[in-house]
C-alpha cells in the first residue's frame, strides 16, 4: 500500500501553488464582487497547460490521470473555487470527445482546447431537466445531411464564453427504453439560431460563466455527432466516476483552503491578550477541520486511484463527492466563525470559501442523489 | 551553442522565525528554487527557442532532497541536469565562494559551455559572488548584474548591466563568459503541466568531488560563520488607507519631505 504522491505528484501540486498564489489570489475578490469571467487568468493558465491538463498528449495536452486531475483540481479550488473553476471547466465536454469521438473530431475540437484557443462546455441540464436526466426534451431533428436543433439548456457552464458545447439532445423520441434515443451531439456557439443568456446572482462561484441556451431551429452538420446515435446515456455513464471525484477533489480544495485561512487568522487575532488560536475552543475547531479535511482527501485520492486502475467504483466515487462536498461547507463555515465579523465581510477570503462551497453539493449529482447511488450499491438494487 | 545555468535550492523563512545558534530554526525553513537562478533559467530557455543555443544544461550543487527543486529547471526547458554532492560535502555548515568556484570551475571544464549563466546571488548565503569568481579562475569573460541579453550572438554577447545609482552600461562580452543574471531581465515562465511531465524523464546527472578531480580539501571553508542575530531596526512605516488615487499624493509628500524624490 502507497500513501503518498510521486515526485511528480508533487511538484504538480507545487506549480499549480505558484500559479495560483501569484495569478489567483490578486484578483480573486474582483471577479467574484463583478461577477466576471476570467479571461486573462485563464489565458495564462492555459499556456501553463491547466486548461488541457487531462487532454492526451497527442492532442497538445499534458495526458493527466483523474489522480493528477484531482490534485490540481484541489489545489486550485483551495485558492478560489470561482477563478478554480472557470479554469478547469474550459474542457469540459471533451472527456466526451476524447473516448467516444472520431479522429477528426479530436483534432477539431481536442486540440484548440488544449492550446487555449476555444473554450468547450457539456450542455445537458434544461429547465425541466435536472437530477432526471431521462426527461431531456431538447430535440435533433435530422433534416439531409444535418441535424437541426430546438430546445433550451440551462445552468451551462461557460454559456456565453463557450465555442463549443457537447449537447445532450433527443434524436429518437419513439426510442423505447427509459435511457434509450438520446445522443450527443457537438454544437458551436457561432451557428444560427444559438443563443445564450447569462445567469446571474449565483451565490457562489462568480467567476465562473453560467447560462441559458436557446438553440431555435440550429442546423448543425451530422459530422458533429459523437459516436453512435441513441448511446449518449451508455457513453454518460462512462464518465460519472471520474467527475464526481473531481468534485470531491473540488470539495477538498475549499476545504483546504477554508482551513489555511483560519488557521492563519487564529494565529493573528488576538483577543484577552493572546492569539484566539491559544484557546481550546478555537483548537478543536482547527482540529476537527484538519481531520474532516483529511477524511475526504483519501476518500477521494482513493477513488481517483480506482478510477485511473480501470476498477468499478461507483459507490466509492459517490461517497467521496458526498462526503467531500459536505465537509467544504462544514469546513467553510467553521473558517467563518473563527473569523467573526471580519469573516463576515469579503476582506478575508472565507466569505468567499463559505457562498463557492455550496456548489459542490449540488452540481454532478446532488448530495441527496449520492446517497441513492450509494444506498443502491449497498441494497444491490441494480441500475 | 551550450550554455550552463548554475542553479541552487535556497533557504526560504518565514516573517516569524526563531533564531538557533548560528542558523534559524528548522521550523521556520522553506526550500525553494532561488529566484535569480529562475531568471537565468528562464533566458538560457529562451535563447534556445531562439535557436541560439542547442543544450541547456543546468548544475547544482546539493543534497538528494534538492532534486525535485532542480526538476523545476527540467520542467522549464532545460535539457539536462547535473547534481553534485558528496559525503566530504555533508558536515559542511556554510560552503564559501572559494569551494564553489572549484567545484563549478571543474563542471565547467568538463561541459564546456560558451556560455555560463549564474544568478546574481543566492536569496539564502547572498555571497554574489560565486559567478564572477568562476570566470576569473576560469579566465573567461565576465558581465555582472545582467538586465538585459541581446537574444542574437554568435561570438561575442551583448548586455546591459545594471551599476550603481542607477546608471546602467551596454556592453559586449567575448565568449565563453559568465554572466550574473539579475532579476527582471525576463518573465519567468511557469513550468507547464508537459514539462512537468517531460522533466521526469530528463537526464540528472549525479557526480561526487572524485568524479570531477576536484581534492576533498576544496570544500574546507575560509570563513566560519561566528554569529546570526536580527539587527536593531531603525525604520518606521506609514501606512494610508484608501484607493492609490486619493493616496498617491500623500505618498509624493512624504518622499518629498524625506528627500527621496524632488
Amino acid at each position: 500500500m502507497e500513501f503518498g504522491l510521486s515526485e511528480e505528484q508533487e511538484q504538480i501540486r507545487d506549480e499549480v501553488a505558484r500559479f495560483a498564489e501569484n495569478e489567483i489570489v490578486p484578483h480573486a475578490e474582483e471577479y467574484d464582487t463583478e461577477e466576471k469571467f476570467p479571461h486573462d487568468i485563464v489565458d495564462e493558465a492555459a499556456e501553463m497547460g491547466l486548461v488541457g491538463a487531462s487532454i492526451p498528449i497527442e492532442y497538445g495536452g499534458a495526458g493527466y490521470s483523474t489522480l493528477e486531475s484531482a490534485i490540481i483540481a484541489e489545489e486550485l479550488f483551495s485558492y478560489d473555487p470561482g477563478i478554480a473553476l472557470s479554469i478547469l471547466a474550459c474542457s469540459f465536454g471533451t472527456e466526451a470527445i476524447r473516448e467516444f469521438g472520431n479522429e477528426d473530431q479530436k483534432e477539431r475540437f481536442l486540440e484548440p482546447v488544449a492550446r487555449g484557443e476555444k473554450i468547450s462546455g457539456a450542455a445537458i441540464s434544461e429547465p425541466d431537466t435536472g437530477s432526471d436526466v431521462s426527461s431531456v426534451s431538447t430535440r435533433a431533428e435530422k433534416d439531409g445531411d444535418e441535424w437541426v436543433i430546438n430546445g433550451n439548456k440551462m445552468w451551462i457552464t461557460n454559456g456565453t464564453v463557450g465555442d463549443f458545447f457537447v449537447m445532450l439532445c433527443k434524436t429518437d423520441p419513439d426510442a423505447e427504453g427509459r435511457y434509450d434515443g438520446f445522443s450527443q451531439i457537438v454544437v458551436e456557439a457561432d451557428r444560427d439560431g444559438f443563443t445564450s443568456e447569462k445567469i446571474t446572482g449565483k451565490l457562489g462561484i462568480r467567476a465562473s460563466d453560467t447560462a441559458e441556451l436557446i438553440l431555435d431551429d440550429v442546423r448543425i452538420p451530422e459530422e458533429n455527432l459523437i459516436g453512435d446515435q441513441g448511446a449518449a446515456f451508455l457513453q454518460q455513464m462512462q464518465f460519472f466516476d471520474a467527475t464526481r471525484t473531481g468534485v470531491a477533489a473540488q470539495g477538498v480544495g475549499i476545504a483546504k483552503g477554508a482551513l489555511r485561512a483560519a488557521l492563519d487568522y487564529a494565529q493573528d487575532r488576538e483577543q484577552f491578550g493572546k492569539s484566539i488560536s491559544e484557546f481550546q475552543a478555537i483548537q478543536h475547531k482547527l482540529a476537527d477541520m484538519a481531520t474532516k479535511t483529511e477524511a475526504a482527501r483519501n476518500l477521494t485520492y482513493k477513488a481517483a486511484w480506482n478510477v485511473d486502475q480501470g476498477n468499478d467504483i461507483t459507490k466509492g466515487a459517490s461517497m467521496a463527492k458526498e462526503y467531500a462536498s459536505r465537509i467544504a461547507v462544514d469546513v467553510a463555515n467553521e473558517a467563518v466563525q473563527i473569523h467573526g465579523g471580519s469573516g463576515y465581510v469579503n476582506d478575508f477570503p472565507v466569505e468567499r470559501f463559505y457562498r463557492d462551497s455550496k456548489i459542490t453539493q449540488i452540481y454532478e449529482g446532488t448530495s441527496e442523489i449520492q446517497k441513492n447511488v450509494i444506498a443502491r450499491e449497498l441494497l444491490d438494487k441494480g441500475f | 551553442m551550450k550554455i550552463l545555468v548554475t542553479v541552487k535550492e535556497v533557504a526560504t523563512v518565514e516573517d516569524e522565525f526563531e533564531i538557533e545558534g548560528t542558523g534559524i530554526a528548522d521550523q521556520y525553513l522553506g526550500a525553494d528554487l532561488n529566484e535569480w537562478d529562475d531568471y537565468a533559467i528562464e533566458e538560457a530557455v529562451q535563447l534556445q527557442e531562439a535557436g541560439v543555443a542547442d543544450e541547456v544544461v543546468t548544475v547544482t550543487i546539493g543534497p538528494e532532497e534538492c532534486e525535485q527543486t532542480i526538476r523545476q529547471a527540467l520542467a522549464k526547458g532545460a535539457d539536462r541536469a547535473v547534481r553534485i554532492w558528496d559525503d566530504s560535502l555533508e558536515d559542511v555548515d556554510l560552503l564559501d565562494v572559494g569551494a564553489k568556484t572549484e567545484i563549478l570551475s571543474a563542471v565547467v571544464e568538463e561541459e564546456d559551455p560558451d556560455l555560463v549563466l549564474t544568478g546574481v546571488q543566492a536569496g539564502d548565503d547572498s555571497f554574489g559572488a560565486t559567478g564572477v569568481s568562476v570566470a576569473e579562475h576560469l579566465g573567461y569573460q565576465w558581465g555582472a548584474v545582467v538586465n538585459h541579453l541581446e537574444h542574437d550572438f554568435d561570438d561575442a554577447a551583448s548586455v546591459r548591466r545594471e551599476l550603481e545609482g542607477g546608471v546602467e552600461e551596454l556592453t559586449e562580452i567575448e565568449l565563453p563568459a559568465v554572466l550574473t543574471i539579475q532579476t527582471g531581465i525576463n518573465e519567468p515562465r511557469y513550468a507547464s503541466l508537459r514539462g512537468i511531465r517531460q522533466a521526469q524523464r530528463k537526464e540528472l546527472d549525479v557526480k561526487a568531488l572524485a568524479d570531477l578531480g576536484v581534492d576533498e580539501s576544496a570544500v574546507d571553508a575560509e570563513l566560519e560563520l561566528t554569529d546570526m542575530y536580527e539587527p536593531e531596526s531603525e525604520s518606521d512605516v506609514t501606512t494610508w488607507e484608501g484607493s492609490a488615487e486619493e493616496t498617491a499624493g500623500e505618498l509624493a509628500e512624504l518622499l518629498r519631505d524625506k528627500g527621496v524624490a524632488q
